[in-house]
């Protein structure tokens, strides 16, 4: 860990005017502190923004505005989110651990990094970490990597749960920075590496997400959040899938499909939704439609089964929402 | 909600200014003057000379230094002890004074640990689970347990001893 | 006493983190070190660049081969040790090359981040399967020839046996290499006071720091002492010193201040010891009935560049080579060298590796044969072991496994594989067998009777979670026939009575005989001081007997502390050595267990979990029941672990590609279920007077080769290769 100064700020625009080149908000402090320590981030200047009034959870005809700095086992334990949206609350409650979705709040969950194991380690290349040095994922070590979204330049995973839900649902993110605020969706908020894999999202120098904002969607309380690791619990994916499916009389009107642990950044699988839509709802439809999951996957030496795993896994995770 | 830019970054080898704070620890105001880089962990075991909590990883990927701030799971070593506010709880001050708490004494009776590394971390874990009232289920229990490795493996005695402990009505 | 179920006595030390383990000594002046390691392979350093180091705020020193601390080489206890900084020669990605100490952790760790080192890179070899054809036969192997062959009369080679069976299998597996992971990081406190080196740090043997620090730091074993009352696990990654003692004891000396360092938990992985990977091939070759007439099992492990040391994963020595009669039996082992690691014991060294080969190819050759797996062992039971034609001192094994069945429910299980679906989950059950063998070493104990009635019971043994404080006053309560809470245990100190390295699964069985010896002596001594004392009230008495801590003779009876105190002692102590005697020659020692396991595999997205597990285990006499189940439980579910979840990736650099907790998968609580013990409890006094086995090791032994033989029965997928994850079951 580098030197660095830490200052707490009690308000956005402090925050905003405090912020400069080389500095860093801390909130849940599980991704600065980690990488801080790995010497991957070395921030100049720390600034506490925990105090800042980004905090609660207002449900409305708009939908739900979360305040950034909601904790995310708060956000999973609201009411109105476990029964509207089951899928939020899965993707938090299977993200981590029960301590780390209490520290960690849901602005900076969907600003984590990539667990790849050669960003993490400043000893080895990394095109995300130092742009230009290489990329040692793509010959090998890769089966916890990406196969859509990814470049010659990057194949690393992204890694937040929450991320895939809201991406299905559609979400958008309020920034405020000293140009105003702005509203994106999460959606165009991510950028695939190509040649910059260390630009990771559309938020400019000293930028805030204060809110999640996530929009109205009735039949999302037909939901799940389904995750495939290698261990039961406090991993990262192989592969997750957000689905939300609205059925009328057998027959499928919608549905919202996106998947993680697959994608450079969290991949909504729109082929699948619309293979879905007007089908009558079973198995037979689910796996038809599923397979167009596969297609442009950019399979490694270590991942490719998970052309096959994404599949099954929103198969499986439609037939868990079918009544 | 780091935006960071990892540009030009801080200095190398050099000192961090040191800052004053003030942590409430286990009931009790602790003024300290430390390098901010001090993680609320090493400055539990190396500064307060509470050494009951443990370093497992310093990563946050096995909870053996998990500790209470406000009555909430937190882990120390990916907390920096400058930015702490609320209370801090360690294992040394969730101990009553005058025996044990009944997470602590069904962990005995469950035998819920061999090496005893993990151990402080499992039951700061555990007494918020019952406190809270959450995890009914071995299944429910199993889940919220899962961030608190144990190599030695005691898990299914550590789910006894918490249902012993919220059978207990605490 | 012996066989009841007592709680630690230490729990409520480890419950309120009041247990000192080696990092949590802070001798006043304080200061601390962190290590440099390779970032290469292979290579010879050519330069480092401490400069920034150096004059970073509050460092001490930087020791690097080019400044080293000076250790003396030479043989401890356990051999000739690699010792760090000695020379510019690097053997393995995460190899010590130098210590940076200052005032505080935080500038030791971010000072050492500072310095730049030049290699001269050479290749690394990191596969083993690459370097097979290159392997040696190493001249000894678990203190036999590397290669043995028993064939029966007028046989004239395995493979002219494996020829003549009518049913054969032959196969390949291959295991990975893995790493201890305990929850404690090694770690080292050094203070160097007055001439004496006092060590804390988490160790299988305080006695053999002691002696290496005394050889390597050219000091007296007078002026070493080391002092470690909990270990935070250990599973043989804490057999050797490691490198990281030497030098902080060396800059301690060098400084005169005390230094702690602490590795990070990616450095316990990288830079101190792991389990040799292999590659084993099995073949077994048996008649239509299941009788084995031939089983050949060659294996090939992995041994370090940087540091030769016995074991290496033994593979079919300590499994084909006793464990089924089978008419001709033929092993060997072979070693490559890799830009790896040094490879250590790990629970169940070569058992837990070879029995995956052994146990699966057995559950394929019952497959062959339409034939229960138990139906297959029990066929080739050996009641003799092989080639030295001695019985095992106490063997139960076949008990085990109907025990096992019965209190499984194998009876349920489907023969056809892949026909039981519950659910979305196919379900298999599978078992395997399990031996580990016993070791007898010479122990010592003291017994102190003191005048205020209390007894103190002390040997330098240690507790690595194994519940030997408990343990250790339960044999002193049972032998001085006293209430516990009479009893006062001192382990963990290399200036006690001398115990055996904790490795082998040997503590238990030897520290409880060496403190029964100890007892009949001090009862005799006390009956003697009680029959002359000028002082004693029994003076001169005929037929003084000692019973409950008290002497008795006719109506009179005396507590022994009351004698004490009127004779003016301020205590009375024996030190007692045993070890083992003829009976060595004449038997062999194994503790035997059956395992059995439930297994899930989803029929969409392929992982497998484990839902049930059971070990039915024939270990002598249990000390503790309720902590020899949980050391049974956890050595299970380290089976899990290798089944399931462990590998250490070796990337072609040399580089650890998952060196660290989230991605060294061991299970969490969530991936366990339940799991059951059963002993069965015939006492050995074959092997020693309290008639105890070892038990720390045979937990893990059988349960990987069940859990592939119960996804076998589950998915009809029959996998060789471990850990096995989604992709192979998808």
């Amino acid at each position: 860990m580098r030197a660095f100064s830490l200052t707490a700020v009690p308000s956005v625009e402090d925050a905003v005017q405090r912020s400069r080149p080389g500095s860093a908000y801390l909130a849940g402090a599980t991704t600065l502190v980690d990488l801080m320590k790995l010497e991957v981030l070395h921030p100049n200047d720390v600034v506490d923004i925990n105090a800042l009034p980004l905090r609660g959870i207002t449900v409305s005809a708009d939908g739900v505005r979360i305040g950034a700095l909601e904790r995310m086992s708060d956000v999973a334990a609201h009411p109105h989110i476990a029964a509207q949206y089951p899928v939020i609350a899965q993707a938090l409650l299977r993200s981590a651990s029960q301590q780390i979705r209490t520290m960690a709040s849901i602005g900076g969950n969907l600003l984590q990094r990539t667990r790849c194991g050669y960003y993490r380690d400043v000893t080895t290349p990394c095109n995300k970490r130092e742009p230009g040095s290489g990329c040692p994922a793509l010959a090998g070590g890769n089966r916890m990597h990406a196969v859509l979204g990814t470049s010659k330049s990057c194949v690393a995973t992204h890694a937040s749960d929450l991320a895939v839900a809201l991406i299905a649902l559609d979400v958008s993110l309020r920034l405020y920075s000293d140009a105003g605020t702005r509203t994106v969706r999460l959606a165009d908020f991510y950028l695939l590496p190509g040649e910059t894999p260390d630009l990771e999202h559309d938020l400019r120098p000293g930028e805030l997400i204060t809110e999640v904002l996530v929009p109205p969607l009735d039949w999302a309380s037909r939901s799940v959040y389904l995750k495939i690791r290698d261990r039961e619990s406090y991993e990262f994916a192989l592969c997750s899938a957000a689905v939300a499916l609205d059925v009328r009389d057998g027959v499928i009107a919608d549905a919202r499909i996106a998947l993680g642990g697959v994608g450079t950044v969290p991949w909504r699988m729109r082929a699948v939704e619309a293979a879905l839509r007007g089908a009558r709802a079973g198995e037979a439809a689910f796996v038809a439609a599923a397979e167009q999951a596969a297609d442009g996957m950019k399979l490694l030496s270590d991942n490719g089964f998970k052309a096959t795993l994404a599949t099954r896994t929103i198969v499986r995770a439609l037939l868990s929402l079918e009544v | 909600m780091a935006s960071s830019d990892p540009a030009p970054g801080g200095g190398i080898g050099t000192a961090s200014d040191e800052i004053r704070i003030a942590v409430r620890v286990n009931g009790e105001t602790r003024d300290l003057t430390i390098d901010p880089r001090v993680t609320l962990l090493d400055a539990l075991r190396e500064r307060l000379g509470l050494t009951g909590t443990k370093k497992g990883c310093d990563r946050g990927q096995c909870g053996a230094c998990t500790v209470h701030v406000d009555g909430r799971p937190t882990l120390s070593c990916l907390t920096l002890a400058g930015a702490v506010r609320g209370e801090v709880t360690t294992v040394e001050g969730i101990t009553p004074s005058d025996g044990l708490d009944p997470v602590q004494q069904a962990f005995i009776d469950c035998d819920g640990f061999q090496c005893g590394f993990c151990t402080s971390g499992q039951v700061m874990s555990a007494v918020a689970l019952v406190r809270r009232g959450e995890a009914r289920t071995d299944d429910e229990i199993r889940e919220f347990m899962s961030g608190n490795i144990c190599r030695c493996a005691a898990y299914p005695n550590i789910v006894a001893a918490i249902r012993q402990a919220q059978e207990g009505g605490v | 006493m012996l066989g009841s179920s007592v709680s630690r006595i230490d729990g409520p030390l480890k419950v309120t983190g009041a247990a000192t383990y080696g990092a949590d000594f802070a001798p006043d002046g304080l200061v601390y070190g962190y290590v440099l390691t390779s970032t290469v392979g292979n290579a010879t350093i050519r330069a480092m660049d401490v400069s920034a180091a150096e004059s970073a705020p509050g460092v001490l020193a930087v020791y690097t081969p080019f400044a080293p601390l000076k250790l003396l080489a030479a043989a401890g206890p356990l051999g000739r040790m690699w010792l760090p900084l000695r020379d510019m020669e690097v053997g393995h990605h995460g190899q010590i090359i130098g210590l940076v100490v200052a005032s505080t952790f935080e500038q030791a760790r971010d000072a050492a981040m500072t310095v730049h080192v030049d290699y001269d890179v050479r290749p690394a070899v990191t596969s083993l399967v690459d370097a097979m054809p290159d392997a040696v036969i190493p001249p000894v192997t678990d203190g036999e020839p590397s290669v043995l062959t028993f064939l029966a009369e007028g046989v004239s080679s395995i493979e002219d046996a494996l020829a003549a069976s009518s049913h054969c299998v032959s196969a390949t597996y291959s295991t990975p290499v893995q790493g201890h992971a305990a929850m404690e990081p090694h770690s080292t406190v050094a203070r160097w006071d007055h001439g004496t080196m006092i060590v804390h740090t988490g160790t299988q043997g305080v006695d053999v720091v002691a002696a290496d620090l005394a050889v390597t730091l050219g000091l007296d074993p007078s002026q070493v002492r080391v002092i470690t009352p909990f270990v935070g696990g250990a599973f043989g990654g804490k057999v050797f010193t490691s490198a990281q003692t030497y030098l902080t004891a060396a800059a301690a000396r060098e400084l005169d201040r005390p230094v702690k360092v602490v590795l990070s938990r990616e450095q316990t992985f990288s830079s101190t010891w792991v389990r040799s990977g292999t590659v084993q091939k099995v073949s077994l070759g048996a008649d239509s009935d299941g009788t084995l007439n031939a089983l050949a099992h060659d294996t090939w492990a992995a041994r370090s560049a940087l540091v030769e040391l016995p074991g290496g994963e033994p593979s079919a020595h300590r499994t084909s080579r006793s464990w089924y009669a089978s008419r001709n039996i033929a092993i060997s082992h072979r070693l490559a060298t890799l830009n790896m690691p040094p490879n250590a014991i790990m629970r169940g060294p070569g058992e837990a590796t070879g029995s995956f080969a052994l146990e699966v190819a057995m559950d394929e050759l019952a497959v062959m044969l339409d034939m229960d797996p138990i139906e297959l062992r029990m066929k080739n039971y050996a009641t003799v072991y092989p080639g030295r034609n001695v019985p095992w001192s106490s063997k139960h094994l076949d008990e085990c496994y109907s025990v096992g069945a019965e209190r499984f429910g194998w009876h349920r299980r489907n023969p056809s594989p892949g026909a039981t679906l519950d659910g979305d989950w196919y379900v298999g059950m599978g078992m395997a067998t399990a031996v580990h063998p016993n070791f007898r070493s010479t122990t010592s104990a003291k017994i102190t009777l003191r005048p205020d009635n209390m007894a103190e019971v002390s040997c330098s043994t240690g507790d690595l979670g194994t519940g030997m404080w408990t343990v250790l006053a339960m044999i002193g309560a049972d032998s001085l026939e006293l209430p516990l809470d009479r009893i006062e245990p001192h382990l963990g100190d290399s200036a006690l009575p001398s115990a055996p390295l904790l490795g082998g699964s040997r503590g238990t069985a030897n520290v409880t005989s060496a403190v029964h010896a100890a007892a009949i002596e001090i009862k005799r001594k006390l009956i003697d001081l009680a029959a002359t004392h000028p002082l004693s009230p029994l003076r001169e008495s005929p037929n003084i007997r000692y019973a409950n801590g008290c002497l008795e003779c006719g109506s009179q009876s005396l507590d022994f502390g009351a004698l004490l105190r009127m004779v003016g002692s301020d205590g009375l102590d024996v030190v007692t050595s045993t070890g083992p005697g003829s009976e060595a020659q004449d038997y062999a020692f194994c503790t035997f267990g059956a395992q059995f396991c439930e297994v899930r595999v989803n029929r969409w997205t392929g992982e497998p979990r484990v839902s049930r597990l059971l070990s039915v285990i024939d270990a002598g006499q249990i000390i503790n029941t309720k902590t020899a189940r949980s050391q049974i439980v956890g050595g299970m579910i380290w089976g899990v672990s290798a089944a399931l979840h462990e590998g250490l990736h070796l990337e072609p650099t040399g580089r650890l590609a998952n060196g660290n907790l989230a991605e060294y998968l061991v299970p969490i609580n969530a991936d366990i279920k339940e799991a059951e013990v059963h002993f069965l409890t015939y006492p050995d006094h074959t092997h020693n007077p309290v008639g105890a086995r070892g038990i720390g090791e045979v937990g893990i032994v059988g349960v990987a080769a069940a859990i592939t033989n119960a996804i076998y029965n589950a998915t009809s997928k029959r996998i060789r290769t471990l850990p096995i994850t989604i992709e192979s079951l998808l």
